[in-house]
């Protein structure tokens, strides 16, 4: 099973407050151990939402509102996506998330991402095909 | 540069009502214009946040809550990883996609830090590491 991990934004990550060495050590490691363990798929930060956007869709018609976003704590800060047998794993894997982040008060979401089988009858093998070649291409650098 | 694109939860997904054929050809077209102009990286939709859990940290406790969660809409439903030249042309693609949780629907698009963003903390010997890491994952998903 694949899980996004999410980690929730603070103060401190919409200020664009940068890791410390500590901090950058100890997020190394862990993942250094999750990619030992062959279960790291990818990771990455994001940078403060003062640096981003909104679309808003109403009825098909697109409004765009410039960053920042005030609800701090329903942001994201920072997200990885780990290949896992059980939700359990996922969360033993999370209970070693390093004690240096936030000064050991960080808040990690962990959410099951759809496979293309969850999606049933409506989900042709037309679609699966498609799908496959998509993700195969996807990545390709830009011409 | 590259950007995060979330479509933000709401009732429906959260319910895990799926998509309908319609919706899934018009966003799978969608999908297929992203990778034919280079600019998807990656895309992924997420299970009602029912079978998802947070954990919180105080300093050395940690404590899991199951989910769902209640506030649909700072939850996130399905996300997308975009190489884009800049925030404005992640926003025109943004607003070109088909409405991805019904009639009412939201996108949050945020940059993603670059090992140069970093500055200084990122050291020789750190940056080496993380390269080395991108790596073995990429190798690991081909």
């Amino acid at each position: 099973m694949r899980f996004l991990i999410i980690r929730k934004a603070d103060e401190e990550t919409e200020a664009g407050a940068l890791p410390t060495p500590a901090l950058f050590d100890a997020m190394m490691r862990y993942n250094g151990e999750m990619m030992d363990a062959g279960i790291l798929v990818s990771g990455d930060g994001l940078r403060p939402s003062r640096d981003g956007a909104r679309v808003s869709f109403r009825d098909g018609v697109p409004t765009v509102t410039d960053g920042p976003f005030t609800e701090a704590k329903e942001l994201i800060a920072g997200f990885s996506i780990i290949d896992v047998p059980s939700k359990e794993d996922a969360i033993a894997w999370i209970r070693r998330w390093p004690v240096e982040d936030a000064n050991g008060n960080a808040r990690i979401e962990i959410r099951p991402l759809y496979e293309p089988g969850d999606f049933g009858e409506e989900f042709t093998a037309e679609w699966l095909a498609q799908e496959e070649r998509l993700r195969a291409r996807a990545g390709t650098p830009r011409g | 540069m590259r950007v995060m694109v979330m479509v933000r939860a709401n009732a429906d997904t959260e319910a895990g009502v799926m998509p309908t054929t319609q919706e899934l050809e018009a966003m799978g077209k969608f999908n297929e214009e992203l990778v034919n102009a280079g600019i998807m990286l990656a895309g992924e939709g997420l299970h009602p946040s029912s079978r998802g859990a947070r954990i919180r940290f105080d300093g050395n406790e940690r404590s899991v809550v199951d989910g769902p969660f209640s506030e649909s809409k700072e939850l996130v439903a399905g996300f997308w990883l975009w190489q884009v030249r800049s925030l404005d042309e992640a926003i025109e693609w943004a607003k070109r996609c088909p409405n991805p949780t019904g009639a009412q629907s939201e996108l949050e698009i945020r940059q993603v830090f670059d090992a140069e963003d970093f500055g200084e903390v990122m050291t020789p010997e750190l940056r080496e590491q993380e390269e080395r890491l991108r790596a073995q994952s990429a190798a690991r998903q081909a």
